[in-house]
């Protein structure tokens, strides 16, 4: 039950993220790209999270206890610290624009089109 | 198994420079120094690796003395040793430019330290033996020229910028997506070990499935057809040194990351990924050379031409034998060369203009004021692009042509032969827009003084090179290179499994 809680949950933050990053709205757009991140970070998770109950402490490992796997936490707090960085470029872009050109809706960002 | 330390070299000298230039913020002209500086012992690194790999084998580096699989290793095998060979000399050029170039981007403290981040995405994500360690050098290499192009002294660099960011941060998160699915189903990221495990012929459920996600993201991390529509603004608005880079070196990591996809991942699944990419290929040369010839500014020019030459190594994997592979390589390789040395030389021609720009409108005429070796550089240039012998554009048009010869695809082959005609057209028709006709009104009044010519030139010398003297070198080293790719099991006895 809870994978399956844990499978949607995934599938709508996905569904909602790659909606927002389809608005017209440069910052929706931006936080869009913020959610579909942590969609794919608790996807990684999911890879690992359901493989033993207890902590991989080297007791719980001694003792032949079924523990989880540590290596897809290591990677998604990378993978955090990557999506952080990304996410405030963009939002620093986002804010020159909204100051240059006066507005943060995207079809009126439109001076390549020239 | 033994660590190198040349790999570590190649990667950490960059990084290492990035932080000096970024401590040295107070004076820009050491800045450029420290570019240079670390440019030069990286490409030393780079050489000295590629020549132990073709003397001794592959070679690894295991980070933090964690062995692989468990560990994350570097391994630098003949393919990843040639291309970070290519990266590193074209990012001195890159750098070299930079220390003359007069764009105000280039006095930001942030310049220097970027493009040196660039050069550890690139090298990093050519030089590693493990997936999640790719995802994390392509992110860092696409953040840094997004920043780059974001700080141009062009207009509407910050525009491209987002456009790119959010288009290729979409490719990241499928390149994630895809790491983790097959991390979910192999319980492993070492490239060797996935290999190992699917040549058994085991096929999780997930893994076709990451197949198609990693090669969606290379495909855009190269501008291939279905995906390419940020590419021209993005390589015209970025500041001329940067532009050069990402036309050349940026694109090739998608190719590098496709060449591993069909030659060491998915061998079984490659027959398919190879049809695929001959059809997207052969749609980015018709569509590519066609919009090189009607664009109204010398970059832009480049960049749609960028797309069609990617095309071309991509109809190369797509035939997918031996002789096509050896085309495919070859022809990355002199591409990175040649089209770098054209988008200096076009910023060479924009910087004597009034207000920064490569407009034909603007430009056109303006290369009778200018010194004639400008001319005769660019037309050599776009000789070399076009397949004229004797310059190395030629030799990599008759390996591919070799390999489609050898394969009986005629149709493609048509199509290749009759799209290196139109690469001539759009060539030669800039080349006297600039250098022939007579000046405009509009472009009388000209800067005196303009970026200096000798990144560029020296290019254009190696161009010259590689078509002539070390034509014969190149071909049979990237031979040796595809003997190596077509076993994977070289790979992966190299890492110390299997």
């Amino acid at each position: 039950m809870v994978e399956f809680m844990f499978a949607l949950a995934i599938g709508i933050l996905f569904g909602i993220g790659v909606f927002q990053l389809l608005r017209r709205d440069l910052i929706k757009a931006a936080i869009g790209f913020a959610i579909l991140f942590s969609a794919i970070n608790l996807f990684f998770v999911a890879a690992g999270a359901f493989e033993g109950e207890f902590p991989p402490y080297l007791s719980n490992v001694q003792a032949g206890r079924p523990t989880s796997d540590p290596l897809v936490q290591a990677l998604i707090l990378t993978a955090i610290v990557v999506s952080f960085g990304s996410f405030s470029l963009v939002l620093g872009i986002v804010n020159i624009i909204s100051k240059r050109y006066d507005t943060v809706d995207s079809n009126d960002v439109t001076q390549l089109k020239h | 198994m033994t660590d190198n330390a040349l790999l570590l070299g190649a990667l950490a000298t960059p990084l290492i420079g990035a932080i000096l230039a970024l401590v040295s913020a107070r004076s820009n002209q050491t800045q450029r120094a420290i570019g240079v500086a670390t440019g030069g012992i990286a490409w030393l690194f780079a050489a000295g690796l590629l020549a132990q790999v073709h003397e001794l084998g592959v070679q690894t580096y295991a980070l933090g003395g964690w062995q692989p699989p468990y560990g994350i290793v570097l391994v630098a095998d003949a393919l990843g040793a040639l291309f970070a060979f290519m990266v590193t000399t074209i990012m001195i050029a890159g750098l070299l430019y930079t220390y003359h170039c007069h764009d105000k981007c280039m006095t930001y403290p942030a310049f220097v330290p970027l493009f040196l981040l660039m050069e550890v995405g690139l090298v990093g994500a050519m030089l590693t033996g493990d997936l999640f360690t790719l995802f994390i050098s392509m992110e860092l290499m696409v953040l840094a020229s997004v920043s780059l192009t974001a700080i141009s002294d062009d207009q509407f660099g910050l525009e491209a910028a987002l456009k790119y960011i959010l288009i290729s941060s979409m490719g990241t998160l499928f390149l994630l997506l895809g790491i983790a699915a097959m991390y979910a189903t192999l319980g492993t990221l070492n490239m060797a070990q996935i290999a190992q495990t699917l040549l058994t012929g085991e096929r999780p459920f997930l893994a076709p499935a990451a197949a198609l996600m990693l090669l969606c993201a290379f495909l855009l991390k190269s501008a291939v057809f279905p995906f390419h529509f940020w590419q021209p603004d993005f390589h015209t608005t970025a500041p001329t040194p940067i532009s050069a880079m990402l036309s050349s070196i940026v694109v090739k990591v998608g190719v590098y990351g496709i060449f591993r996809l069909v030659t060491l991942l998915f061998i079984e699944e490659a027959f398919l990924l190879e049809r695929l990419l001959g059809v997207l290929g052969v749609i980015g040369i018709v569509f590519g050379s066609l919009g090189a010839l009607r664009t109204y500014n010398a970059k832009r020019m480049l960049a749609y031409s960028t797309f069609a030459q990617i095309g071309f190594i991509l109809v190369g994997i797509g035939w997918g034998n031996t002789l096509a592979l050896v085309g495919a390589i070859v022809y990355a390789f002199n591409h990175a060369f040649i089209k770098s040395a054209l988008l200096m030389l076009m910023g060479v021609v924009a910087s004597y203009t009034k207000i920064k720009t490569a407009d034909f409108a603007q430009v056109r005429g303006l290369g009778t004021k200018l010194p004639p070796l400008l001319g005769w550089l660019v037309l050599l240039g776009g000789l070399s692009l076009a397949g004229v012998p004797p310059l190395n554009g030629f030799i990599s048009k008759l390996a591919l042509i070799q390999g489609g010869v050898d394969n009986g695809d005629w149709a493609n082959l048509i199509i290749v032969v009759a799209a290196g005609i139109l690469t001539l057209m759009y060539m030669i028709r800039a080349w006297q827009q600039i250098f022939q006709q007579a000046p405009l009104p509009s472009t009388t009044e000209t800067k005196p003084v303009g970026d200096s010519m000798v990144a560029p030139f020296l290019l254009i010398t190696i161009c010259l090179l590689l078509g002539t003297v070390f034509a014969e070198p190149l071909v049979q080293l990237v031979s040796e290179t595809v003997r190596q790719m077509m076993n994977p099991q070289i790979y992966i006895a190299g890492v110390g499994l299997g």
